[in-house]
């Protein structure tokens, strides 16, 4: 009978706050609604699992793709800036489908005068303009870039009917292919070579007035098959100059015949290269394969400098060969300058290369190749080992642009020779991502067309990891009073400005990449930083690390999509992440927790007001009450001073009781005697949830960090309230003591709250003292 | 409409743009009127190369921003210039705006400028014509914060004032 009392008062207790609560609302209607809980599961937006692709994120039992092999012999003209090339693709259909035409991109067609990229920018008459661009803007036809396609013809010399759609070839076959079949073609074309620095591209060549030279960076060069896989179809959208490529894989041999006293570098293995080096570069060229801590210097910039002077009428072919890539680019010119050093990749010897002309030193002779052969070991480590033997990061003017290999970088000191840290680290970091873009999306082949986010963000998060590396291996890169890399992307705080600007530009980074608002935010910064968060702050570094190792294993030379991503993040980790992906990843919400309210509470021998009303109003006397503890709030009309100073068991005689009864003397001694108790409540303005990270300082100087797991969300996701008990007392309750969750508004983060100075008043009182 | 086809201006604006290089040619300004203060506080936010470029043009072509050197001279020739193409009107009439000083955050420039001794605000019109001397397609985004409303407008070179009224 008492036992019965005692339950149903303990649930009257329970539930009092509750039904308090109801009473408050008013008796209106309440509609219903759909499921809309930040933990909802991803069903919705997630494509269904299939043969093609598993749900545990790998590749499925029936998965395909296409294979695209080219020959290719490329001449280029020096004297009038101009490409022109005949390739022969041999393209394998894979799928089960049948293809009735192939679709080619011609991505050269964006510089075409009848482009339409400029018909989509928003321009207006400027107050100002340079009279060059004034110019080409108004006065001329402008430059005559795209693609002269010349002829498609099939192994027979046959012509094959095609359709030229802006940046996108439709080409014809004589029969539809067959799944399994192949089916050879090949292209005649010629365009001219844009100016990369004052057009602005990825590719392109940069003119040096002073010794009437160019230096070529040379991609997207020549008619690229499109990807046809399971998800869609023909990726044919079209390229209109920003966001980036969709290949399939091949084999690629390719002759490329250059002005003989140009230096040549590309995608794949140099076939010949004793036609084309001297013997003095051969000699070179064997020492540094057997030098793994400094770069040997092939050509050096004496020989660059001399070979800028002349031209030479003659040329020179350079065979390269390269397997399974998905892409080709190379970078030539006479004024280039070319050292090399061995990597060791778990055994493996990889050479880390870097072709600049004088204008990158001195920062480039001494950084560049140790910055690419770091970035190798960082990423192998991190995904698996680079399958490459070799990468390339060549100096050019604002430039920062990956190809399977090879990569165009920035960093150029002024002309004494003089470099800023900006400088310097920019020069560092670009390498570091573009060198790692081997990586993703070279390797790991995801749809850049249609996520920029899976190449870019996963990199840029990599790239996070390796900048830190890279600082510890070679502090003597570091600036002085510097302890670490100064990483531009990755830490969670660098991100809140971003996250907590105005919604009206920002979009979710499941936009297509043409489309998005602040473009490197939104696909560089934000997905790097949440890896980074998801890594340190959420799931560990253990976790995390065996989960992206295994997407990136399980994607390696294959074409990924986002669920592929998410859900082999949760398969190999046990990790419920369709929360994170879903706030992170599909909306533009932001962070922001914090403390809202904490209650100190003691614990005492008489019951309060509030237990004595409550039992009258169920008609018991407090005789009847089974041995309860009391808990009374400081400052209530119950609380009395001599609570706060006395022990636990002595302030609670039922408690006493119980204890002496159930537990030995033994047990006894060691038992707690929490003697301070709170009632915290956080709050979470922000849309995201994330877990609470809060550190609890004591009396004593002493502090406790704790995490609640984001879970603590799920059924309210405004507020959570958390009881602690504590035989010390606590001064200090902080949220996100160290900055990791990207929360954009720390002004309620403490308790209790501390008064910060805003941005503004703190600026102008330092610049005052 | 018309802010419609800002929206999508700006959301083009770095389309051909570099991988890693990101050239958006945007400056943010956040403006607060702080009125227990009386002072209209104002941050600026610009791009560290695309000033640095704006200052190397205008001024003298060895400026490095942010290379650990004493920069007071370049700070005089930031306040120049920031005040040159930065102007307000309050209750119709031109207020003097005072630039407090800047400093580096990461990549950008933060300018901090301040209009004292403002009892109350009843319109508000800005100008900010920072960097259209350099660069065409750049975009000034402004935010103000003013008698607890909030705003944003994004002025360009052929629409470079904004007005406000309460």
């Amino acid at each position: 009978m008492n036992n019965l009392k005692y339950y149903v008062l303990s649930a009257l207790f329970i539930t009092v706050g509750v039904f308090a609560q109801q009473d408050k609302e008013k008796q209106e209607p309440v509609q219903g609604h759909t499921n809309n809980n930040k933990f909802k599961q991803l069903y919705e937006e997630f494509s269904s699992p299939n043969m093609y692709r598993a749900a545990s994120g790998a590749p499925g039992s029936a998965y395909y793709q296409q294979q695209a092999d080219y020959k290719m012999d490329l001449e280029l003209d020096d004297v009038n800036a101009r490409l022109s090339g005949f390739e022969t693709i041999t393209y394998t259909n894979n799928s089960p489908d049948v293809l009735n035409y192939l679709w080619v991109q011609l991505d050269q067609n964006m510089r075409a005068r009848d482009s339409k990229t400029p018909l989509i920018q928003g321009s207006g008459i400027a107050p100002a303009q340079q009279a060059s661009s004034f110019a080409d803007a108004y006065m001329t036809e402008g430059f005559d870039g795209g693609f002269k396609i010349e002829e498609v013809k099939d192994t027979n010399g046959n012509a094959l009917p095609h359709m030229i759609n802006r940046t996108m070839m439709r080409v014809e076959m004589p029969k539809p292919l067959a799944s399994g079949d192949k089916f050879s073609f090949s292209i005649k074309w010629w365009y001219n070579i844009n100016d990369h620095v004052n057009g602005r591209g990825r590719s392109g060549y940069e003119y040096f007035k002073e010794d009437d030279n160019r230096n070529y960076v040379i991609a997207q060069f020549y008619p690229r098959m499109a990807v046809y896989n399971d998800v869609e179809g023909w990726q044919n959208s079209q390229f209109w100059g920003r966001d980036e490529f969709a290949l399939p894989f091949g084999d690629f041999d390719v002759n490329i015949t250059v002005p003989a006293d140009h230096i040549l570098d590309g995608t794949g293995v140099l076939t010949n290269r004793k036609e084309v080096y001297s013997k003095e570069m051969m000699k070179r060229f064997e020492k540094a394969k057997k030098s793994f801590d400094e770069p040997v210097v092939i050509v050096t910039q004496a020989e660059a400098e001399a070979a800028e002077k002349t031209k030479s009428t003659k040329k020179k072919t350079w065979k390269l060969s390269a397997k399974n890539v998905r892409d080709f680019g190379f970078a030539t010119s006479r004024r280039y300058i070319l050292d090399m050093m061995a990597v060791d990749i778990n055994g493996s010897t990889k050479m880390a290369v870097s072709m600049y002309p004088k204008e990158g030193n001195p920062l480039w002779e001494q950084w560049s190749t140790k910055a690419v052969a770091s970035t190798l070991k960082s990423y192998s480590r991190m995904t698996f080992d680079y399958p490459y033997h070799k990468a390339i990061s060549v100096h050019a003017k604002q430039q920062g642009m990956e190809y399977p290999m090879i990569c165009w970088n920035y960093g150029r000191p002024d002309k004494d020779g003089n470099y800023s840290d900006r400088t310097k680290f920019g020069m560092m970091s670009v390498i570091i991502h573009e060198v790692g873009h081997n990586f993703f999306p070279m390797i790991v082949n995801s749809d850049e067309r249609q996520w920029t986010w899976m190449d870019e963000g996963l990199n840029t998060f990599v790239q996070y990891v390796a900048e830190q590396d890279f600082g510890k291996w070679y502090p003597d890169a570091l600036s002085e009073g510097q302890t670490a890399y100064p990483s531009r992307r990755g830490p969670a705080k660098n991100i809140t400005r971003y996250m907590g600007g105005d919604q009206n530009f920002i979009a979710p980074i499941m936009t297509k990449g043409l489309n998005t608002y602040q473009f490197g935010n939104n696909a560089y910064g934000k997905p790097g930083t949440a890896l980074n968060i998801l890594r340190e702050t959420v799931m560990g570094p253990e976790l995390f690390d065996y989960a992206f190792r295994e997407y990136s294993q399980r994607w390696m030379f294959k074409h990924p999509t986002p669920e592929d991503f998410f859900r082999t993040m949760e398969d190999a980790s046990a990790f419920d992440l369709d929360w994170f992906w879903r706030g992170w990843f599909y909306t533009t919400d932001f962070v922001d927790i914090g403390v809202k309210d904490v209650k100190k509470f003691y614990v005492s021998k008489e019951p309060t007001q509030q237990v004595k009303d409550m039992a009258k109003s169920r008609g018991m006397k407090l005789s009847d009450l089974p041995p309860l503890v009391f808990m009374v709030e400081e400052g209530s009309e119950d609380y009395k001073a001599e609570m706060k100073t006395g022990k636990l068991l002595d302030n609670a005689p039922s408690l006493k009781e119980y204890v002496m009864d159930n537990f030995t003397a033994a047990e006894r001694a060691k038992m707690k005697e929490p003697k301070f108790f709170y009632n915290v409540t956080f709050e979470k303005p922000g849309g995201l949830v994330m877990p609470i990270i809060v550190e609890y300082t004591y009396s004593d100087g002493t502090s406790k960090t704790e995490t609640y797991p984001a879970q603590i969300w799920r059924l309210n996701d405004k507020e959570a309230t958390k009881a602690i008990a504590s035989d010390k007392e606590i001064v200090k309750i902080t949220v996100d003591p160290n900055l990791e969750t990207a929360d954009v508004d720390t002004s309620n983060n403490s308790w209790p709250r501390e008064v910060k100075e805003g941005e503004f008043d703190k600026f102008k009182n330092k610049t005052k003292n | 409409m018309k802010f419609l086809k800002i929206i999508l201006a700006v959301a083009l604006i770095s389309s051909l743009a570099f991988t890693a290089v990101h050239k958006y040619y945007v400056s943010i300004t956040k403006i607060e009127y702080v009125k227990e203060k009386k002072s209209v506080q104002i941050i600026t936010r610009i791009f560290i190369d695309d000033f640095e470029r704006l200052l190397r043009e205008r001024y003298d072509d060895t400026i490095i921003l942010a290379s650990n050197q004493d920069e007071t001279q370049i700070d005089r020739y930031i306040e120049k210039y920031v005040l040159s193409r930065f102007k307000i009107s309050i209750n119709g009439k031109l207020v003097s705006v005072q630039f407090i000083g800047k400093e580096y955050d990461e990549d950008v420039v933060q300018c901090y400028l301040e209009v004292e001794n403002i009892e109350a605000i009843k319109s508000f019109e800005i100008e900010n014509k920072i960097l259209f001397d350099v660069f065409s397609d750049q975009k000034n985004i402004v935010r103000t914060h003013i008698n607890g409303k909030h705003k944003s407008f994004i002025l360009i070179p052929e629409k470079h004032k904004g007005m406000l009224n309460f």
